[in-house]
């Protein structure tokens, strides 16, 4: 990780009066929004070295943290001395958004080079202007390097305006990186989770697993840290490898937490939990034969006994029985 | 010379129709058989779904439909907005979100999303929708409804993704791809769903939904970039920390993107048992009501067929005691216009709710095995004597 410091800088002389801010930011960036980035880089022209988009996310109240959530593409073209942005586009696809998610703002604009030039200026400007920018907040424009055979780089600027006159600020800014942060949610970890069961395949894909299957696979993944720690303190204790007390302080805090209880107690909170665990298992599936039982009667072409008459008394017993069956289930599941 | 000629003819005619029954099957591919999701589709969806977890959230699904496999490459999720409950089923919508994909205004919108996306080279095709589920109780009239709107309405390969948020939150991501069988679509849409026509399709609940293994697919940068993630967990060596204070605020303390999940390893049954105990009690009620206003049905039934019958009777005495007085007959054939039979009560919303219990019982036998395991591994632990006895 990138230190950073931050440094307030004079503002430049177009904005006096109307100052946007260049103090400290935190920017969040969610994993969704990177891989709509990466998937945006797919599918770019042949041409094109880069593509951009438009970033969208949530600020905190003091304007101190931005929060990057989703992304969409934006068309853009870049010549030798010009470059066009489909800002229509931009705009119609911004307004689609905020229709579906109506907490979402306008946070910024993304680029898949590194490289910061002077269409990246223009471009910044834009999007921190007023009027369809995010003035009075500084944009964010993040850079994701998408080139083969190396790593992927992010970084995340903000912008302060140079420049001596008007229009010379106009096409030039001075980009300030500032510090980024990749965050998910719980409810992330699991589908990322399955997504980098795929990283390791030939193919690039995963098929979703079973809750028992993820449950090995959550075991084996701690034994191996088990192995690897144990290894590790053997090493020590043979003198291979150099003590660290942090470390060794560190480990003994982490056995601390084995709980102390009595044989007897966990003979019963076992027993006690598994019967509770066995017996709402042994009630569902009985529900769900009764059900289908039930709805199997009531529509099967029952030809047993003969007359029609007596097919209908049997059915209409067997749905009784079915009835009392549940109610006694349902008492039992109640108490 | 004339037979030869006919003979001549028959063959050709008939290769005609071999080849015309080649061409036909040619044009119809066979039938989707498994559902790719790209990473990013994974994500979106997470993310759609537990912001608004516990209202049911729905999307659209784009993609495209290479040789059965169906590929979905983007989604993007609906606008919630208030719809008249325009359903032929009285307590259908009463979640606006929940009946979105099937609202005409989002149809115009998502054609224009979908217009939108084409100009940047996404796959612009809607393959389906998505909708999120709390602990499997997904199998009702709204989806229904809304994958039979898509299958006959927009396009017959489509498919319903299921994200169930609170059984990803238990460690294991559960995404599901359902379609409605060709069988289920024929009966539904003719609203056949009275006992005797169950009978003669022997459709039985399961057999509404078909459902396509999924795989998630990763493209090369997304490989990389998890990859990049992970890098910090398996570095070979590092710096000894110098002081426990240093080592609880490196970042190897904190839970980067990709270390284990340990969720699944989390001992506590009694939320998830509880939650299922309610929603198979709800079940339960939804079959009892079922049930009684069948046998309503029939007693309505059967009082009316007394009625007709005792009509009958009555009117053969009649006729003949007139046929012994030589007046003319009167038709007995009336009774069709004086008494009405009570109209059979629909099968479908039973048939449903057995098809959502089944899905609760196999989740809560998953659920059960695996927690079981856990609890003899801990008892193995804390009392090995116990075991090896």
């Amino acid at each position: 990780m990138d230190s950073f410091l931050h440094l307030a800088r004079p503002l430049g002389p177009v904005s006096v009066g109307t100052a946007p801010t260049t103090a400290p930011l935190n920017v969040v960036i969610q994993p969704q929004a990177i891989f709509s980035v990466l998937d945006h880089s797919l599918r770019r022209n042949a041409d094109q070295e880069r593509v951009i988009g438009t970033l969208l996310g949530t600020r905190s109240e003091d304007g101190s943290e931005v929060e990057v959530r989703s992304a969409f593409a934006v068309g853009h073209s870049e010549a030798e001395d010009q470059v066009e942005v489909d800002m229509e586009y931009h705009k119609q696809m911004l307004a689609l958004h905020l229709k579906a998610n109506p907490r979402e703002v306008l946070v910024g604009w993304y680029a898949t080079a590194s490289e910061l030039n002077t269409f990246s200026a223009l471009i910044q400007n834009f999007y921190s202007g007023q009027g369809d920018g995010t003035w009075p907040h500084p944009a964010v424009h993040l850079t994701v390097s998408t080139q083969p055979g190396k790593d992927l780089e992010t970084r995340a600027y903000i912008s302060a305006p140079v420049g001596v006159t008007a229009e010379r600020a106009a096409d030039s800014a001075a980009f300030i990186p500032v510090p980024y942060e990749l965050r998910y949610g719980e409810a992330d970890k699991s589908g990322l989770e399955s997504i980098a069961n795929a990283k390791d395949a030939e193919e690039r894909s995963a098929t979703i697993t079973s809750d028992i299957e993820s449950l090995e696979r959550a075991v084996e993944e701690v034994l191996s840290m088990i192995d690897r720690v144990s290894r590790y303190v053997e090493s020590v204790i043979d003198e291979e490898t150099p003590a660290s007390t942090a470390m060794g302080q560190f480990l003994l805090n982490a056995l601390a937490l084995a709980p102390k209880v009595e044989p007897a107690d966990i003979e019963r909170d076992f027993n006690n939990h598994i019967q509770d665990v066995l017996v709402v298992s042994y009630l569902a599936n009985t529900v769900r034969t009764q059900m289908e039982l039930s709805t199997r009667l009531a529509t099967a072409q029952l030809t047993l006994g003969g007359g029609e008459g007596a097919a209908t008394g049997e059915k209409g017993n067997q749905r009784g029985k079915g009835n009392q069956n549940r109610r006694q289930d349902r008492e039992e599941a109640r108490a | 010379m004339a037979p030869f000629t006919q003979t001549d003819q028959v063959n050709r005619l008939n290769t005609t129709a071999h080849l015309l029954q080649l061409y036909t099957m040619a044009e119809t591919p066979a039938s989707l058989a498994a559902v790719q999701v790209e990473a990013l589709v994974v994500m979106k969806i997470i993310k759609h779904c537990s912001q608004t977890f516990p209202t049911t959230a729905t999307g659209a699904l784009v993609g495209m439909d290479v040789d059965g496999t169906l590929e979905i490459t983007n989604t993007f999720p609906f606008p919630v907005v208030e719809v008249p409950a325009e359903s032929h089923f009285d307590n259908a919508a009463p979640n606006p979100a929940a009946a979105a994909p099937r609202a005409k205004a989002n149809a115009a919108y998502s054609g224009e999303m979908i217009r939108m996306l084409r100009e940047v080279n996404t796959d612009a095709n809607n393959v389906g929708w998505y909708t999120s589920a709390n602990m499997g109780n997904f199998v009702n009239m709204n989806v229904i409804e809304n994958q039979f709107y898509y299958q006959s309405q927009l396009n017959e390969r489509t498919v319903a993704l299921v994200h169930d948020v609170s059984r990803s939150a238990q460690g294991s991501l559960s995404l599901r791809a359902f379609r409605l069988s060709s069988k289920f679509m024929a009966g539904f849409k003719e609203n056949k769903f009275t006992s005797e026509d169950l009978q003669k399709s022997s459709m039985r609940h399961q057999d509404i939904f078909d459902e396509l293994p999924v795989k998630i697919h990763n493209s090369h940068l997304i490989t990389s970039f998890i990859h990049q993630l992970q890098c910090p967990t398996t570095s070979a060596s590092t710096e000894l920390p110098p002081s426990l204070a240093a080592l609880e605020s490196s970042p190897f303390n904190k839970t980067s993107a990709l270390a284990p999940n340990l969720e699944n390893m989390s001992l506590s049954i009694d939320p998830f048992l509880e939650k299922n105990c309610d929603l198979l009690l709800d079940s339960i009620e939804t079959h009892n009501t079922e049930v009684n206003n069948y046998q309503y049905y029939q007693r309505v039934l059967g009082r009316e067929q007394q009625k007709i019958n005792n009509w009958k009777t009555k009117r053969a005495q009649e006729n003949a005691t007139r046929a012994t007085l030589n007046q003319p007959l009167l038709p007995e054939d009336e009774w069709q216009r004086l008494f009405k039979l009570p109209a059979e009560p629909s099968r479908l919303e039973s048939m449903l709710n057995t098809r959502q219990v089944d899905q609760y019982a196999r989740q809560v036998d998953s659920f059960v095995s695996s927690s079981t395991g856990k609890m003899f591994a801990i008892k193995g632990n804390l009392l090995p004597n116990e075991v090896s006895k």
